[in-house]
């Protein structure tokens, strides 16, 4: 018969789970091909963008230090620096520009967070090492907790200290005003946003996974997703965390901001739809509809009576949008999370 | 002290029920050989008692009244499941590392003797090594655990007669040599005759026969391969024997 040793052991030990720093060794060893890919991914661009922002840095000093700066001289040195390193202006190095890098950059959470987040449990069910994994003196809960919270807080700490680097290089087109920091195209790679979104891309990959027990479709459904999500939040969603600033006229941007509409209205203060606008602009005068100026169309509408408005996220709002962004996109990241160790529990072989 | 007592237990997938009203008390200090054709319900019954698989009806206790998959199970309990599921991209000697950190008790020394006597290169990934080499890796990390109960879900089916003939002497001398209770399942009979002491008849999910080799064979006076297959020919359903005549 079996002997009695083991049970008077196990009443006499007071039952300690396996401790979390046993468990977060298991998590790291087996994720080494997920660190080791993200550490080349954002290595690359982390070792561009730090020879970029040395160089650019460097020639951004040299446009501040030209005085007076309404001199054509100067006009010109800070064209040459626009465009250059902005829009790309043909050199080997910088031939991307700013605009191409950060364009990259918004790819690259979503595929961070896929590649880390989809293998996690899914992988374990295609080759059935989840029978392995769940039938050990740990347990399938700890497990699990283990094997997402590590990834999730790794992936967030790195985007977030990588958003720094960001910052670094960005911020010639942030203090020329080139760029507001509120405009889409910005605000996802700067303050909190980037590694929100990295961690929310992660928690569904990690949640889909699960669901669906195969890695490849989860991967898909998480780009799909997390494109819808990302294109819905900042055309439909981020406009509205505050409401915006009206302003008259159309060149108040010149206080930063993101431009979230503008229209024009008539003398008489109805607003014009974009059709009267058409009909209006093929019956200007035609030293006005001949006149090379942009501005000529909105003199003439000045002139007669027209009023422009704009309404605006200004960028004094940077702080508190990225707070609200970074907030919901945690929170709901949170749930996935919970919700993936829910359905290891519930689960069954 | 019963190491596998089921009361009423059933599992349904879908439409068709796995396991069907089990009701069985395996007692300790067996090897217990869980026989049955494919599809039979062993490895759903199997899975059930190591907490891997929920039941739909019934109840499933192990080691004296522990509920299956709770933290004190689990501890005791240890399960190697079909084709032994280990992570192949790893190096035996991470492995073992894995095991260690997901378990309370661990015996290291144990693991590694046990290893270099079997002749396991350490370096070599889980994936190069060949059937028999993981399947006594798998059964190495089992033992490792000091387990009360080891259970094995076709632990033979993948190996070579020289691999099985030293998996199943392996699984003997643990057995005997440090008192752990033995649960194998196999759709061959032949395979577990001679190390059996207890034996369970299991066809279209329902229990045919189950006790001991010695009563079994005193109450029936004949070989255990024959007895085994008396009721697992007695042991189709009167509903699924007129499918089968139809089809």
């Amino acid at each position: 018969m079996i002997s009695s040793a083991p049970t008077a052991a196990a009443a006499t030990a007071p039952r300690r789970p396996v401790p979390w720093s046993k468990l977060a060794w298991v998590t790291q060893r087996q994720r080494r091909g997920a660190i080791i890919g993200t550490s080349v991914l954002l290595g690359v661009f982390a070792v561009y963008l730090l020879i970029m922002a040395i160089v650019q840095n460097n020639a951004y000093a040299a446009v501040t230090a030209c005085h007076p700066a309404a001199a054509l001289k100067c006009q010109q040195l800070a064209q040459a620096f626009s465009s250059h390193y902005w829009g790309g202006g043909g050199r080997v190095i910088s031939s991307g520009g700013a605009q191409t890098v950060s364009s990259l950059l918004f790819a690259v959470p979503v595929l961070l967070g896929a590649f880390v987040g989809a293998p996690l449990l899914a992988r374990e069910f295609e080759s059935g090492t989840f029978r392995f994994a769940w039938t050990q003196g740990a347990g399938r809960t700890r497990w699990a907790v283990s094997t997402l919270v590590l990834p999730a807080v790794l992936l967030t700490a790195v985007t977030g200290a990588f958003t720094g680097l960001f910052y670094w290089y960005f911020r010639p087109f942030l203090a020329d005003g080139q760029v507001s920091e509120m405009l889409p195209l910005a605000f996802a790679l700067l303050g909190v946003a980037f590694a929100a979104w990295t961690l929310f891309a992660f928690a569904v990959a990690a949640f889909t996974g699960t669901l669906f027990r195969r890695t490849l479709p989860a991967m898909a459904v998480t780009l799909i997703v997390y494109i819808v999500l990302a294109i819905g939040t900042a055309t439909a969603i981020r406009p509205h965390y505050e409401t915006p600033v009206t302003a008259h006229g159309w060149n108040s941007t010149a206080g930063g901001g993101w431009v979230i509409s503008s229209w024009v209205k008539a003398p008489d203060g109805h607003v014009l739809s974009q059709g009267d606008l058409n009909t209006l602009s093929q019956h200007l005068p035609a030293s006005v509809q001949n006149s090379p100026s942009q501005d000529a169309f909105t003199n003439w509408l000045t002139q007669h009576g027209y009023t422009m408005w704009q309404s605006v996220q200004p960028d004094s709002r940077f702080w508190q949008f990225q707070l609200i962004e970074g907030g919901w996109l945690l929170v709901v990241s949170a749930v996935l999370i919970a919700g993936t160790v829910w359905l290891v529990r519930r689960r069954g072989a | 002290m019963n190491v596998i007592e089921t009361n009423g237990l059933g599992r349904r997938y879908r439409r068709t029920w796995a396991l069907h009203d089990c009701t069985l008390a395996i007692p300790g200090g067996h090897i217990v050989a869980l026989v049955g054709p494919n599809g039979a319900g062993k490895t759903t019954l199997l899975t059930m008692a190591v907490g891997l698989t929920r039941p739909t009806r019934g109840t499933v206790t192990v080691l004296g009244g522990e509920p299956a998959g709770s933290p004190d199970a689990l501890d005791r309990i240890a399960f190697v499941a079909q084709d032994a599921p280990l992570y192949r991209n790893l190096p035996v000697t991470d492995m073992l590392h894995v095991a260690r950190n997901l378990n309370r008790r661990w015996d290291q020394r144990y693991a590694q003797d046990r290893l270099d006597r079997l002749g396991i290169p350490p370096r070599q990934k889980v994936g190069e090594l060949s059937g028999g080499q993981k399947a006594q890796l798998a059964l190495t990390i089992a033992l490792s655990r000091r387990p009360s109960l080891l259970v094995l879900d076709e632990p033979l089916a993948a190996l070579d007669p020289v691999a099985r003939d030293d998996f199943l002497t392996s699984v003997v001398d643990a057995a005997q040599g440090e008192g752990i209770s033995v649960v194998l399942s196999s759709h061959v009979l032949a395979e577990l005759e001679r190390v059996a002491t207890y034996l369970v008849v299991l066809t279209h999910g329902e229990i045919r026969v189950a006790g001991t080799v010695r009563e079994l064979i005193g109450s029936h006076g004949a070989g255990l391969e024959e007895i085994a297959l008396r009721y697992l020919r007695a042991g189709v359903p009167s509903s699924s024997r007129t499918e089968g005549a139809a089809s």
